[in-house]
């Protein structure tokens, strides 16, 4: 078997957007045409902080005028193909409600078109996806066959919904020695070419402007996953090669909404809102165990969904990227200078492979 | 309230009431788009309750001119800690004044919090500081000592909320001097703060009063709990955690499977410095108070889907539960192993005994006085938790047997939390849970002094662990594999040098039989392999290792191919060419660490003695193999 591993240090890389100032989008920064950033290379930013300006590095930064194409090139292109290759890959969309996430993932909300100049990287990552399916399925004669699956699922309230069977209740997140893990219970619909992948797409993302309405879930505090699992089997001499691979792209909630303990640093947690619950107490003395690194200590507290579900995309064996959309206006300072430290940080996350080794006395 | 006739007071209180409604119910229901429409409504109203009860102060203040004057300081230079005179200066607080000053400072309370809510923070310090000044007015009574309380902690949030956790901690530590001496001097149930504005009919009992102060009580020591940390008094928090829950404990209404997961997680704390009483103590709270915890009956988990679902919460608590238990365990003997080994990583028996020696001196009493500073439990847990402790150990074990009874209360916890934590549904966690079963076998190995039987908890192992290793898919458990491949080439390796002791002990009488020989092998080969199966697992998808390698891998890697190199020239074998094959593999390794080494300087700190070793064999070595090369030519 051949082991699969990308030891490269970049294995998740981080991608500034900046959107283009308009008027409309229901942003507090409306009609405000004071800029609080600029772009000063393809790969750094400066925030105009006070007293001093700051520059941030990342592996690319686009700024306003950057065409939905680019940004697939550069982020989405690689990745695809490396699912090709059977390998898992992810890509996350981050950032202030307004911001651009769901421009850049999706391209215009009205979009029925699927070959309109706007599209986002999700329908864009579908075309390659199958443009090379069917080459490598035409080069190799008959030899070699693809299955493509699709899910699409959300997060609202630490609760998992199927966006494909709006009458499923809540699902949950298991795990399986071959298969990894997944929602159990989740629709996969399988898809043979980009139209249909994209009719699996706008149909869960109805659903999901259907149940923000219905079922009082504001989507701007829900995490959309969209996943499409990829087999490909390959016979040559009698003997059967199968690969599979994941490619997960995500829509994350508002980062303005995601006010946690990693965010927000000191801020205290309130006891007198929370109705005497205890939850935020575990939270503190998480806190405190953390503080005590390197002993051998198990913590009651799960992950959140999001990050179990995406426990390979968070460093590990998969190809990463990071789109860290922000908005220019000034007014958004403090929600933009949050997430350009949380793009920063995304880079450090590491699923450690912490070796149980003896460190004493081995040496003989 | 003389000047306020009948009515006027009913107005105020349903002013009073609305404005809680909008702003505890209504303001849940706020559009996005204007998510404070309710609070600024109910801000409104606590305003015009100010007007009112101002004109009644103008009124009385002809009689009584004036406060002491404590009020003109300057807001900014407070300081919230001249805490005696809290208690002997100022107006009565029964007195009409004191009543009327105590509501006014509730006013201010409320519009406080209101702007805060609001995030108005400078406008909300002002109010609640004003608070803290009307209050200073007065002595500390029953009708105040709650609202002091109260705006201290928030002022506490307020200051955190700021990044000034300092100032956070003067209010909050002042306001737990006032709970602990208005319950020295006084500690009548006191008013709380909604009763100001109710009328005679509604007012709290006294039980109610009691049980509403003691949680404002317990929520200062929860703020405290958090500041302590911020400003980095780890060990004080951890305390504050500590009284945070104990304080629970009396109380009918609190959720016991939360705090039950919230002590075994500070158990975790506890151990992970070394405080294996506390981490006992915590974890034995814990177990027990999940036991008392109300879980539906297997009849109506069959009927409702929330019963079933709250069931199956049950079992998942008690098995993270189990699984502190078993770090707890683990922790123990390894602390335990620490103490003991000497720098072969054998038991030194000087050390055990002088340990023995010192335990039956005093130190018990040690632990007695450490044992009394915190303890859980309410009238009726208290002999359950005590009971539980009492049958697992906190001390460092010093030999076999009490090496012994820690491990098999581990293996126990190991059992339960594997019922719920199964392979299928949960293969981390499962796999997790192996993990730490074969550290327990690992630890109590030491304190075996039989090879052989040292050997046979090796083997257990390798059979708990590689059939996992191998079925676990690469792809999406890469991480777990890596621990798992290397775990499992120390353990043969490890047994190869039990196998290889007992074999040089017996070759003084006898030569090595053929079985030993296969045996000896056959584990070499086995560490080699799995050694190999970790270092392949660092390969690139197009399979280049890696040239520089990342910190976290790079002392594994590096003492792998350290292992690897010695196995290679343990390995018998009787063709001298087989042999020599061996001892070149075994070069190639040595030369594989100091080249990297040479490349990559900052590597050799993290296997500086491997290092050393790897540049004196990779000198020697060439000779041993010209030596043998030598004689395999004359031989021919």
């Amino acid at each position: 078997t051949q082991l699969v591993c990308s030891n490269d240090s970049n294995s998740i890389k981080v991608f500034v957007r900046v959107r283009p100032l308009t008027q409309g989008t229901g942003l507090t920064t409306d009609g405000d045409n004071g800029l609080c950033l600029k772009v000063t290379s393809p790969n750094t930013i400066r925030l105009l902080s006070k007293p001093e300006p700051r520059t941030f590095t990342y592996d690319h930064v686009a700024d306003m005028d950057t065409s939905q194409d680019a940004v697939f090139s550069s982020v989405a292109k690689n990745i695809v193909e490396s699912c090709m290759n059977g390998y898992n890959g992810t890509i996350f969309a981050y950032g202030q409600t307004g911001s651009g996430k769901t421009f850049t993932m999706l391209g215009p909300s009205e979009l029925d078109n699927f070959t309109d100049e706007l599209r986002g990287v999700i329908p864009r990552s579908f075309e390659y996806l199958f443009f090379l399916i069917n080459r490598e399925a035409e080069r190799s004669g008959q030899s070699k066959s693809f299955l493509c699956k699709c899910s699409f699922i959300e997060i609202y309230n630490e609760q998992i919904y199927d966006l494909l069977d709006t009458a499923s209740a809540s699902l949950f997140v298991r795990e399986n020695i071959k298969k990894g893990v997944f929602v159990e219970g989740a629709v996969e619909k399988f898809v043979n070419s980009a139209a249909e992948a994209y009719q699996v797409l706008s149909m869960g993302w109805r659903n999901r402007r259907v149940a923000s309405t219905s079922m009082n879930r504001e989507s701007s505090r829900s995490h959309a996953v969209f996943s499409m699992s990829l087999e490909s089997k390959e016979s040559v001499n009698e003997v059967v090669n199968i690969r599979t691979s994941q490619l997960n792209l995500v829509d994350l909630a508002g980062s303005e909404r995601q006010k946690d303990t990693h965010t927000e640093g000191s801020r205290l947690k309130e006891a007198s809102s929370i109705n005497r619950s205890l939850m935020c107490l575990g939270q503190v003395i998480m806190a405190l165990v953390d503080v005590s690194n390197g002993k051998n200590r198990h913590i009651c507290y799960r992950d959140s969904k999001l990050t179990f579900l995406l426990r390979d995309s968070l460093g590990g064996n998969a190809k990463t990227y990071i789109i860290a959309n922000v908005h220019p206006g000034s007014r958004c300072f403090g929600e933009t200078l949050s997430t350009l430290h949380f793009a920063q940080r995304a880079k450090l996350i590491k699923n450690k492979a912490v070796i149980n080794e003896d460190t004493h006395g081995n040496v003989k | 309230m003389a000047s306020l006739s009948n009515s006027g007071w009913r107005d105020v209180c349903d002013k009073f009431k609305n404005a809680q409604t909008l702003s505890c119910e209504e303001s849940l229901k706020d559009p996005v788009n204007d998510p404070y429409r309710s609070k600024y409504k109910a801000r409104e109203l606590i305003r015009e309750i100010h007007c009112t009860l101002k004109s009644l102060e103008a009124c009385e203040g002809e009689e009584e001119s004036g406060g002491d004057g404590r009020e003109q300081r300057a807001s900014e230079a407070f300081v919230d800690g001249q805490r005696d005179e809290l208690f002997t200066d100022g107006l009565c607080g029964e007195s009409p004044p004191g009543m009327l000053t105590a509501k006014l400072a509730a006013v201010e309370f409320y519009l406080g919090v209101n702007h805060a809510e609001t995030e108005e923070l400078s406008a909300g310090h002002e109010h609640l500081m004003n608070c803290v000044m009307l209050l200073e007015r007065c002595r500390v009574s029953s009708e105040n000592v709650s609202l002091s309380i109260h705006v201290r902690n928030e002022l506490g949030i307020m200051w955190t909320r700021r990044d000034e956790a300092e100032k956070a901690l003067q209010f909050l530590e002042t306001a737990e001097f006032i709970y602990q001496r208005y319950m020295k001097e006084d500690g009548s149930p006191p008013m709380d703060k909604i009763e100001y504005f109710t009328t005679e009919e509604k007012l709290l009992t006294d039980q109610e009063r009691t049980e509403k102060f003691e949680f404002i009580y317990t929520y200062t020591k929860y703020y405290l709990a958090q500041v302590y940390k911020i400003v980095g008094e780890t060990e004080r928090a951890a305390t504050y955690c500590h009284n945070t829950l104990q304080r629970l404990l009396p109380l009918k209404q609190f959720n016991r499977m939360e705090w039950a997961l919230n002590a075994a997680t500070l158990s975790q704390y506890y151990i992970s410095k070394g405080q294996f009483m506390e981490g006992r103590h915590c974890l034995s709270a814990a177990s027990v108070i999940l036991g008392l915890a109300e879980v539906p009956s297997e009849a109506a988990a069959q009927e409702s889907e929330a019963a079933s679902e709250q069931r199956e919460k049950n079992r998942m608590q008690s098995a993270h539960i189990s699984r502190c238990w078993i770090k707890y365990c683990l922790n123990l003997l390894e602390d335990a192993k620490k103490l003991l080994e000497d720098n072969t990583g054998e038991l030194d028996t000087d050390r055990q005994d002088e340990l023995k020696r010192e335990r039956t001196l005093g130190e018990e009493e040690e632990v007695k006085s450490r044992k009394s500073a915190l303890l859980f439990g309410s009238e009726d847990t208290f002999d359950s938790i005590a009971s539980l402790e009492e049958k697992v150990p906190c001390l460092f074990p010093l030999d076999f047997s009490e090496a012994r009874a820690v491990f098999l209360v581990g293996q126990n916890h190991v059992k339960e939390a594997k019922e719920y934590f199964q392979m299928e549904g949960h293969v981390t966690d499962h796999v997790e849970i192996l993990q730490d079963h074969s550290a327990l076998f690992r630890t109590l190995a030491f304190f075996e002094e039989d090879l052989e039987a040292r050997c046979k908890m090796h083997k257990r192992r390798i059979d708990m662990l590689e059939p996992v290793c191998n079925e676990l898919n690469a792809q999406y458990y890469l991480m777990i594999r890596r621990q798992l491949m290397f775990e499992l080439a120390e353990i043969y390796n490890e047994m190869m040098d039990l196998k290889m002791i007992r074999a040089n002990t017996q070759a003084d009488t006898q030569s090595l039989d053929k079985h030993s020989i296969k045996k000896i092998n056959h584990l070499c080969s086995s560490a080699v392999k799995y050694f190999h199966m970790f270092l392949d697992s660092l390969r690139s998808p197009d399979g280049k290792f890696p040239e520089k390698m990342e910190e976290d891998v790079l002392r594994p890697a590096l003492v792998a191919r350290f292992r690897m190199a010695r196995l290679y020239s343990k390995l018998i074998c009787s063709l001298p060419s087989a042999q020599l094959e061996n001892l070149n593999k075994a070069l190639d390794n040595y030369t594989c660490i100091t080249q990297y080494c040479e490349e990559h300087p900052e590597a050799a700190a993290a296997v500086e003695t491997e290092l050393e070793l790897s540049k004196e064999m990779v000198e020697l070595l060439p000779f041993k193999i010209n030596r043998l090369k030598v004689a395999m030519v004359a031989n021919n």
